[in-house]
């Protein structure tokens, strides 16, 4: 039954998208009525929206420079380490 | 110590449990003493002396007991993951791994109450062994290697761990296991604290905790998340609080494990980095020391535990019904293990600290001490690091697991047994619970709490970095696609660089050994031939007829030993263990 439920949700992710955009627009609006004294932590906490574009660029800059590190020298074969190992040849 | 307080140290029961464990399976006993053993241990614990178990052993002072708040905490999550972990094993009718399970619980629980230097080295030392075992009953040829990798790695940590302490008693006169003041410490001290960040992955010593956990057998992973790096924390946070080192490595850590675990394919991986990650919190509020960060180190301590578990059970719930733990090979089973994807999302949810979670009651902690300490850099790698983690566990994992595909990846999966989905929902509520109602947790912490994590501020900061970073899933997901690849760690020095050393004996050093025989055999051989002639005769005539005799006697007993000797490391480091046991029991009797 639950499958079913995940299955029907997936056939209308188009509006579940929508639905998580007025979310994030939600976000947006409600910073504008929080609440600042007592968090004078650093600049960052007066801004309205900040931890918005924390969030975001955070997550695009991190999955572009992990991803580019990867590709550039970290990723290997799944057999990198057993190449070499598996028929008792060393290389 | 007396007959009274040896039963009253809750690790005995586990020990005793673990050796009856072949016994108790033959009487059909074996499952629900997994349950019991663990469920006793959390009732005694709550009885305990502050101090007992103080044994006099060869001019040593050992004291086995020592509860004060920190210790009660970590021994509250202890007993409870136990239990945890017990129902969600039970499906497995191996004993096996039940006993090297239940030794590792109960020597985790020996180094929290250890209130010396040795006492905890011995059970330290057995946290390693037994849980060794755990990798290896995964029964692959990779995590044999990875076991016999872990081993080494732990075995090094453990001489350092040694190395130092005796280099303190030298210098203090006792081994004591106070904290130490950062002003104070000498180079034994930071062995002994080498020793614990080993244990606690720290990067650069952290590399075999990724290698090492995803190639455990699905329970061994389970209970593996939980031990030994929280009593890395519980020793760091008891010996080395205040220490300006831990602020930067645990700050490092944090960042370090999310980008692997971006990058990663394995599903088991990716939860092992951020292992790594998380106890970055721990270890950097450790190191900021101040009471609200300490409070933050146990009480992440805590709820970690328990979402982490409950990450480790889902996947490896999948792991268990499709043989498959590689979101590459992976994706659409979101109508065949529905249960498993909704609690596994519980922890993803827990883990990246959604309000009405424990991560959000817990890591705020941290975030918070950070800031309020004035660290504004270290806050902001934290919170850095939270967006990470929201991304790979939260939505990455759960997402190439269960959907991305419309069809199942893997034919014929069923939902996961009973007793997996029962030991995971219980991890479930306790980390929705802690959420709604903190202070649960926040009345067990060593300190008084006088932290607020539901304010508006907060609030809105959290929502506002988990939802734009989902949005930022949500435009990169091609380019976060899994790679059926590997990532190379710091491991590779220890894995790669034994090749040149490798290729020198197969070379060089094997050429000298070739010619050094052929030498041998032309010049050696001769003057051999001639001095064993002349020999025979006084052997026929004189020794023979003494040694016949006795020949007679070693080969019987040879064949006797032989049985024992059958050349498996497993068995040998098994026997070891057991004998411990039974030294250190009769010791502690008498």
């Amino acid at each position: 039954m639950m499958g079913k439920l995940f299955g029907f949700l997936q056939q209308k992710s188009a509006y579940l998208k929508w639905l998580f955009f007025i979310f994030l627009a939600g976000t947006v609006c409600f910073d504008f009525f929080v609440p600042r004294d007592g968090h004078g932590h650093f600049f960052g906490d007066s801004v309205i929206g900040f931890w918005t574009l924390f969030g975001f660029f955070g997550c695009l800059i991190m999955i572009l420079v992990c991803k580019g590190i990867a590709h550039s020298f970290l990723m290997k074969d799944v057999d990198y380490y057993w190449e070499d190992e598996d028929e008792g040849i060393v290389k | 110590m007396t007959q009274v307080s040896f039963f009253s140290h809750p690790a005995v029961i586990f020990f005793i449990a673990a050796l009856l464990m072949p016994w108790l399976k033959k009487n059909n006993f074996m499952k629900p003493a997994l349950v019991l053993v663990p469920l006793i241990a959390m009732f005694q614990i709550n009885f305990l002396p502050s101090d007992f178990g103080n044994v006099s052993y060869l001019g040593f002072d050992l004291i086995f007991g020592r509860l004060d708040k920190l210790s009660y905490v970590f021994l509250h999550v202890f007993t409870l993951m136990a239990l945890i972990a017990g129902i969600y094993s039970s499906y497995k009718d191996e004993w096996e791994q039940h006993t090297a399970a239940l030794l590792y619980a109960g020597s985790s629980l020996g180094v929290v109450l250890a209130g010396d230097y040795l006492t905890l080295f011995i059970f330290w030392e057995l946290m390693a062994f037994s849980s060794v075992f755990l990798i290896w009953y995964r029964k692959k040829r990779l995590s044999h290697k990875a076991g016999l990798r872990y081993l080494i790695v732990h075995a090094t940590g453990g001489l350092i761990l040694l190395a130092g302490i005796l280099i303190r008693h030298s210098e203090v006169g006792n081994f004591l296991f106070t904290p130490i003041a950062p002003q104070t410490a000498t180079f034994g001290d930071y062995l002994i604290m080498i020793g614990f960040m080993l244990n606690a992955a720290v990067p650069p010593i952290h590399a075999w905790l990724p290698d090492a956990y995803p190639e455990a057998s699905v329970i061994g992973a389970v209970y593996m998340c939980a031990y030994t790096t929280k009593t890395a924390v519980y020793v760091l946070a008891r010996g080395f609080a205040g220490f300006e080192a831990l602020v930067v490595f645990g700050a490092v850590m944090t960042l370090y494990g999310v980008f692997y675990a971006v990058i990663e394919n394995d599903a088991r991986r990716i939860l092992a980095y951020h292992i790594v990650s998380q106890v970055g919190y721990m270890v950097c509020a450790v190191g900021i020391g101040t009471t609200l960060a300490i409070n933050g180190a146990c009480a992440h301590a805590y709820a970690h535990i328990l979402y982490k578990a409950l990450l480790f059970m889902g996947v490896g719930s999948v792991l268990e019904m499709t043989g498959k733990s590689k979101l590459s090979e992976l994706g659409g089973l979101y109508s065949k293990m529905p249960i498993s994807l909704i609690l596994t999302v519980i922890g993803g949810i827990a883990i990246s600290g959604f309000p009405l979670t424990s991560g959000f009651i817990s890591k705020s902690m941290i975030i918070s001490a950070a800031g309020e300490d004035h660290r504004i850099f270290i806050m902001l790698m934290l919170l850095l690091a939270s967006v990470g983690t929201f991304l790979s566990v939260g939505i990455k994992l759960p997402y190439f697991i269960w959907f991305n595909k419309t069809k199942p990846a893997v034919k014929n999966v069923r939902e996961a047994p009973s007793p997996m989905i029962g030991g995971m929902s219980i991890a479930a509520f306790f980390c929705i619970m802690m959420g709604f109602y903190p202070d649960y947790l926040y009345n067990m912490l060593p300190y008084e709490v006088l932290y607020e994590p539901y304010t508006m501020y907060h609030l809105s900061e959290t929502l506002q970095l988990i939802g734009f970073t989902g949005l930022g899933f949500y435009l990169m997901r091609y380019k976060l696609a899994p790679e059926d690849k590997i990532n190379l760690d710091l491991d590779w020095f220890y894995r790669k660089s034994a090749n040149p050393v490798k290729n020198f004996c197969a070379g060089p050093l094997s050429k000298l050994n070739d010619i050094t025989g052929e030498v041998y055999k032309t010049l050696g051989m001769r003057l051999t031939m001639l001095f064993a002639k002349k020999m025979s005769w006084f052997d026929w005539n004189g020794i023979d007829y003494v040694i016949d005799g006795s020949a007679k006697q070693t080969m019987s007993l040879g064949d006797k030993v032989r049985m024992f000797t059958t050349g498996k490391i497993q068995q040998y480091i098994g026997a070891a263990v057991v004998l411990l046991f039974v030294i250190l029991i009769v010791v502690t009797l008498i």
